[in-house]
């Protein structure tokens, strides 16, 4: 298959991502993918490919990719100041060059090709889970191929090759979330539970793809609990009392009790959320 | 720079779904059979808690031979198990799916295969070990190697798992400070449990041993329907017994 595109500088962090691997979580391999489903989506749909086809998943700034044939691309998700506009697919020509040079808003863009990246599958899933060695991880001078030489009928919510204005994301640098109660919330006194909901968070700067960590008040911690299952989405509270958000590729146990769940959906938009970005909280009710 | 607030209708009618289901698990589990607490966890979770091993591994089979609509996968913890679902709307039948499941007989516990671990035990930590229990190398390695472990839970990394049965004179605090690279195959202890590093890792436990055993197999998992029993060597429920090797 003739490579399509590649990859001069893998940037802060680029990687092959789909909807993930589910169905090994009892043996401790995390459900993995796409940070931000949503987005991931929204850029195979512009090309017509399976939703959860694998796309690379482009993480800030830094990254640079090399056309090397004439095909269409399709970007989704965070704004990186490449020359393909969000949320739109284009025909791009042999020798042009994709650079993301500054993340104007959000973290991930996904870049999406026809049909998807070719590559191989672990657990039934493309995705990149470096630390656990799973997926292909991405270096410079690798070259990547398309499943298809040309793009499908685009799909519901995309018009002329641009998604609806209406379903596009838009990443503020303010951000509210309405929160489930967790499986240890009972564990929780009253005014660590409202120390979660009276002040804005900041997401730190050693947030990654297993767990957002959040600066802010300190919450008053329960003891650690036994080691039980961990979804997506969960605050945990460690010792510090500075809660972790679980993320898709987060340990699928752990032993700290867990405050609150965010809805699934909004994983998607917190996962869009980069550091710094203030975020509140309150309780659904 | 726009404010988003995220909430719709639908959270409405979602809560009242929920609160209807709240209220008829905290009896259902109990009224119709099993003898365990289902609680809700995120939109697509059911938390079983207080489950007897027996009840356990009845879920387990239940699970695997008739699943629930939208049933997706479970994960065991500890104390309690998770049922994963496709979707929010599946998980009210799953609650009541699960209340319907029969208790087993008290001797319907499943025995579990035994593995034999063959380990070196020259770990960095063999001499600390011994120093913070009061017992010679010797004594901590046949100590370590006496029981029959049995696999409680799998996590933290991909086929590492939790065994119970350490002997409580090798129950340790943590590390105080974890290491940030730790070989797969090291054979280690933390707190009350023993455990096997599957795949380099950060870790805190003390280091005793390694085995040649892979524990994960990743190539494997590259297969079309990967097999779980080749790309792990243990699975939860598993017995494990340390062979020591010269």
């Amino acid at each position: 298959m003739q490579p399509i595109l590649e990859i001069l500088s893998t940037g802060v962090g680029l990687s092959i991502q789909d909807a993930g691997r589910a169905g090994w979580r009892r043996f401790g391999v995390p459900v993995g993918g796409a940070m931000d489903r949503y987005s991931l989506a929204a850029a195979n749909r512009l090309l017509g490919n399976r939703e959860t086809a694998p796309a690379l998943e482009i993480m800030l700034q830094g990254a640079k990719l090399k056309v090397l044939a004439d095909t269409w691309l399709a970007l989704a998700g965070a704004d990186l100041g490449c020359g393909i506009e969000p949320w739109t697919a284009q025909r791009v020509s042999a020798g042009e060059v994709l650079t993301f040079p500054q993340a104007r808003s959000g973290l991930f863009a996904y870049l999406a090709v026809p049909g998807g990246v070719v590559a191989d599958h672990w657990f039934g899933s493309a995705s990149v889970d470096a630390r656990n060695g799973l997926g292909c991880v991405l270096r410079n001078g690798i070259r990547l191929s398309a499943m298809q030489s040309a793009p499908q009928v685009s799909t519901e919510g995309v018009s002329l090759r641009r998604l609806l204005v209406e379903d596009r994301r838009d990443f503020g640098r303010e951000v509210t979330f309405e929160l489930l109660r967790g499986p240890q919330y009972a564990l929780f006194s009253e005014s660590a539970r409202d120390v979660l909901v009276a002040s804005p968070w900041r997401v730190s700067a050693r947030s990654d793809r297993t767990g957002f960590r959040l600066e802010g008040p300190t919450i008053e911690v329960p003891a650690s609990i036994p080691s039980e299952p961990v979804l997506p989405g969960s605050f945990q509270i460690p010792g510090n009392g500075q809660p972790i958000v679980t993320m898709v590729d987060g340990p699928t146990v752990g032993g700290y009790a867990k405050l609150a769940v965010l809805r699934d959906a909004d994983i998607d938009r917190l996962a869009q959320c980069a550091p710094g970005t203030q975020i509140s909280f309150q309780w659904r009710d | 720079m726009s404010k988003i607030t995220i909430m719709t209708s639908e959270i409405v009618i979602l809560q009242l779904l929920r609160q209807s289901l709240d209220a008829r698990m905290e009896t259902g589990c109990h009224r119709r059979g099993l003898k365990a607490d289902c609680q809700l966890y995120g939109e697509c979770g059911i938390l079983i808690q207080g489950l007897s091993d027996g009840a356990r591994a009845a879920v387990e089979i239940a699970v695997q031979t008739a699943p629930p609509a939208g049933f997706l996968e479970w994960v065991h913890g500890y104390e309690n198990m998770l049922l994963i679902f496709r979707a929010p709307k599946f998980v009210d039948a799953g609650g009541r799916w699960v209340a319907g499941l029969a208790e087993p007989a008290e001797l319907a516990r499943a025995q579990g295969r035994l593995v034999q671990v063959p380990v070196r035990y020259d770990g960095t930590d063999l001499a600390e070990v011994a120093r913070l229990t009061d017992l010679s190398e010797a004594e901590v390695v046949a100590i370590h190697s006496a029981p029959e472990y049995r696999v409680r839970i799998m996590g933290f990394a991909p086929g590492f798992p939790y065994l119970d049965g350490l002997d409580p004179r090798l129950h340790l605090a943590r590390r105080a400070s974890p290491r940030d690279h730790i070989a797969p195959g090291t054979v280690a202890i933390g707190g009350g449990h023993a455990g096997i590093y599957s795949v380099a890792s950060p870790g805190g436990w003390h280091l005793l041993g390694q085995t040649d055993l892979p524990l994960f197999r990743p190539a494997l998992a590259k297969l079309a329907k990967p097999v779980s029993e080749a790309v792990f060597a243990l699975e939860p429920g598993d017995r494990v017994k340390f062979i020591p090797q010269k």
